[in-house]
This record gives structure tokens, sequence and C-alpha cells, in this order.
């Protein structure tokens, strides 16, 4: 008779074995019956506690069926702004937890509340706040090529920018400029959102962080939301198939202000392509609204742009 | 998801009037204790989570946590519902409600809910080496209960099966 271990033998059923050493356990059950039949029993035990639990889950629906009211199915809403979905994870979270106790609400009126103070345990498990290595996880998901193909010496061409903005996002997008409110437009970028690109346009004020417009591929027309994470507040829209976000460390007056700036701005540029990149990126013949700023652009044009501000 | 939740509460706890109350208590805390959420955390895991970590906290704080009254065999039963197909389970339904929460909540996790033994030691706080143990424990012992149906009802006596390995979890 050859021995094996219980360990092992639950490892067995569990499907916790390599797959080598399930081959091997085969055979040994084919040659031994006293085996076998422990590895029967032990199935049969591990099919009896799956029942007996699905047995206590039926129990629980019927119970919650019977003695609450019908929840209402949550709203299938448009696929908004990804980054707008991020900044409301929090949120969400709180509105699931809030349903939950509604949902759950016929023990609340039933009996005190007696709130335990929160447990410390020796060990947190993922509750703790997110490391800074996680935060940089995160940002890191939404670097793509297209966010280093462009130089840094390209930012001064506010043309091609806005052509490259358009082609990524579409020829509705805005590449606005801000010099009139105080912000110097300093460059942007191309990220990605769930494999779809995703536009950062950054500009700098006299003090404070960089405020930030991303702009996003997003069907509808919606107002203006304002949110706060934090320090950082947003204003999110979607105008002319583009989802926006506007974020910084400002309050909510300047956040829609400039928002309803933007929302009027005209569109960046048609997608023509630029004539040379060469010529282009030396900013000498520029041909975009902002062609004509040299705060935008950073270039010295000689050709004022008719569509400047 | 929230039958989920009362399960593994009821469970815990081995009886439904508290197993009620205890997750009416972890969901206002955590309702209260949202900002503690940790986005991309799987929401199940940390509902599961905090109400261990909830029902942990009050049993260290109570006074002496071995006097306190133990659900019944029949509270027990009263947490299933069998189909009428299918007959009651009486030997696992008791196996079960005899053995330590810890343990029965390992159960349920793994194989109830399906968890790797990694996510339910995260829950559980404990390793998944003590969870791999658990699980072993139980299940050998159920399979001897069963190979043996006819002799007496189940008793703690599971916890002594592997004296000389001393484990040291419940």
């Amino acid at each position: 008779m050859t021995e094996l271990s219980d360990e092992l033998l639950v490892a067995y059923v569990d499907g916790q074995l390599a797959p080598e050493q399930a081959r091997g356990v085969d055979k040994v059950l084919a040659q031994d019956g006293v085996i076998a039949q422990r590895v029967e029993a032990l199935k049969l035990a591990h099919g009896r506690l799956e029942c007996a639990f699905e047995a206590i889950l039926a129990g629980e629906v019927g119970e919650i069926m019977a003695t609450t009211p019908t929840m209402p199915l949550p709203v299938a809403r448009p696929r908004g702004n990804g980054l707008v979905k991020i900044g409301v994870a929090t949120v969400v979270t709180g509105l699931v937890l809030f349903a939950l106790v509604a949902g759950y609400g016929w023990p609340l009126g039933q009996q005190p509340a007696a709130v335990a103070p929160p447990v410390p345990l020796s060990k947190r498990v993922e509750m703790e706040p997110p490391s800074w290595q996680e935060e940089v996880l995160r940002a890191q998901a939404l670097l793509s090529r297209a966010s280093v193909e462009v130089g840094l010496e390209s930012q001064d061409n506010f043309d091609l920018v806005a052509f490259q903005l358009a082609q990524a996002i579409g020829p509705a997008v805005k590449l606005p400029k801000l010099q009139a409110q105080g912000l110097k437009f300093m460059r942007a970028q191309l990220l990605r959102f769930d494999g779809k690109p995703l536009a950062q346009m950054l500009y700098l004020g006299a003090e404070r962080a960089p405020l930030a417009l991303y702009a996003m591929r997003g069907g509808g027309k919606t107002g203006p939301l304002f949110r706060r994470e934090g320090a950082i507040g947003s204003v999110s829209w979607k105008d002319d198939g583009i989802a926006y976000l506007l974020a910084g460390e400002e309050d909510e007056a300047t956040l829609l202000r400039l928002a309803e700036k933007i929302k009027h701005e005209p569109a960046a540029t048609e997608p023509a392509p630029p004539r040379k990149l060469s010529d282009v990126s030396s900013g000498a013949e520029s041909i975009g609204p902002g062609a004509a700023d040299p705060m935008i652009t950073g270039s010295n044009p000689t050709v004022p742009s008719p569509s400047a501000d | 998801m929230l039958p989920r939740l009362k399960r593994f509460a009821d469970v815990l706890v081995g009886e439904k009037r508290e197993g009620k109350a205890l997750l009416r208590r972890a969901l206002k805390r955590m309702l209260a204790d949202q900002q503690r959420y940790q986005w991309g955390t799987p929401l199940d895991r940390w509902a599961f989570t905090e109400i261990y970590r909830l029902w942990l906290g009050e049993l260290r704080d109570h006074a002496d946590p071995l006097r306190q009254v133990k659900p019944t065999d029949a509270d027990f039963e009263r947490l299933f519902r069998w189909d009428e197909d299918s007959n009651f389970d009486a030997l696992t339904a008791s196996f079960l409600g005899h053995l330590p929460p810890q343990q029965r909540s390992t159960l349920l996790l793994v194989y109830g809910e399906g968890f790797d033994h990694e996510d339910a030691g995260r829950v559980l706080d404990s390793s998944p080496d003590t969870i791999q143990a658990r699980l072993i424990r139980a299940c050998a012992s159920l399979a001897d209960r069963l190979g043996s149906s006819a002799q007496a009802p189940a008793s703690p006596t599971i916890e002594t099966l592997y004296p000389a390995k001393a484990t040291g979890q419940p």
C-alpha cells in the first residue's frame, strides 16, 4: 500500500496540485484501492461542504427577498469619461455601501446601533492608504508610446500639438488658450485609458500646481459637473463628442469659469497635416489659432494669426 | 452581494439573529470609514475582511470570551434551506456547526466563495499555510465521518486529528 498524506490528497481533490503532481497521484489511485477510496471520501466531503454552503446562501436569498422591498436596479448610464470614473470610485463605493445598508435596513430599526471602535489588527490587509509605488503604477498605466514619441521641443509648436491632438481625439477637441486667465500653455501629451487615447494639456499659472485639461472621445453633451478629491478640484463635461476633465488645485468657481471659457473656444485645428515637420517644429510658419501667441507656442511667429485672441 | 455577506456573517457567528446584527454593524462601520477603502480592491473582499475584523475585535473586547453563549445545533441548522429535491444533510450541518468559527469561515471562503488560499488568508488575517491546514483538517475529518456515518454525531475533536503536527491554528 502506498502512503499518501491527507495533506496531499486534499490538495489533489481541491485542484491545488501542479499537473505533474496530479498525474502522479492519478497513477497511485489506479493501483491502490485504499488510497482511491480515501480520495473518494474526500471528494464526497468536498461536495457535501459546497452543497451545504449553497443551501445557506439559498436561505439568505430567500429571506432577504421575502423581507425587504425590491431594491431598484442600478440605472444603466452611458459610458462617460474614464477619468471621471477614476475620480468617483470612492463615491461609488460609498453609494454601494449605502445601498447595502438601505437594502438591509430592516435590522437597523430593530436593534440599537452599537458601532464598535475600529479594530487594530497586527496586519492591515489592503486597507492601508496606497503607497507611492501603487500610485505610480496607476499613473504608469496611463502612458502609451504616443506619450513619448513627440519630443519636448515639439511642444513649442502649438499647431503641431493641436494637429496631433485632433488626430488622436477628434477634430472637435479643444486646445484652449488661457493666457488671459493667467495660465500659460506648457505642454500636451497623449496618454491612454482603457486602450483609448487620452489627451493631457498642462497649463501653469503664477503659483500653484499645474492645471490639467484632459480630453477623450465620449459621446453626448452634458453640463459641467464639479467634484473635489482632496486638494484637487475638477470639472467634467462633454461637448461635440469629446469628454473633458479640467483638474487642478483651484476652487469651484474658478474651475467652472475656466470650463465655461474652454467650452466656447474654437476647435484646436482641422485634422490637416502640417506642411513639413521640420518647418512646423521650428515655429517659422505656424498655421493654427495659437500661432501668433508666443506665450502659448513658445515660438516667435512673424505673421499674426487672424484667429488669435 | 448582500446574501453572500449575510451568509459569511451567519456562518461566522453560527446563527441568524447575531449574524444579522454583526452584518448591520459592519455595514455601518464600512459606510462611516469608506475612505479606508482602497480603489481597485474587490468590494466583496473588503467587506468580508471588515466583517471578520469587527467580529474578532468584539471577541477580543469581550470580558470573558470563553463564556460567551454558543449557538445551539438548532440555531445553526436554521441557516440552511434545502431544496425539496435534496434531503437535509444533517451530518454535514452538524459537523459545520461544531467547528470553530475561524475554521468554518475558512471552509466557506474557499469552498463556498471559491477564494484561493491567499485571498481567504487576507480576509481572515491568516497565512495561506494556515488556510491550507484548516482545510485539510476539516475535509479529512468530514471524510472520516462520512465513512462511518453510523457512528456518534460530530464533535469538536476534529482539532485533535493531527496532534503531532501542531499547526497551532484553531
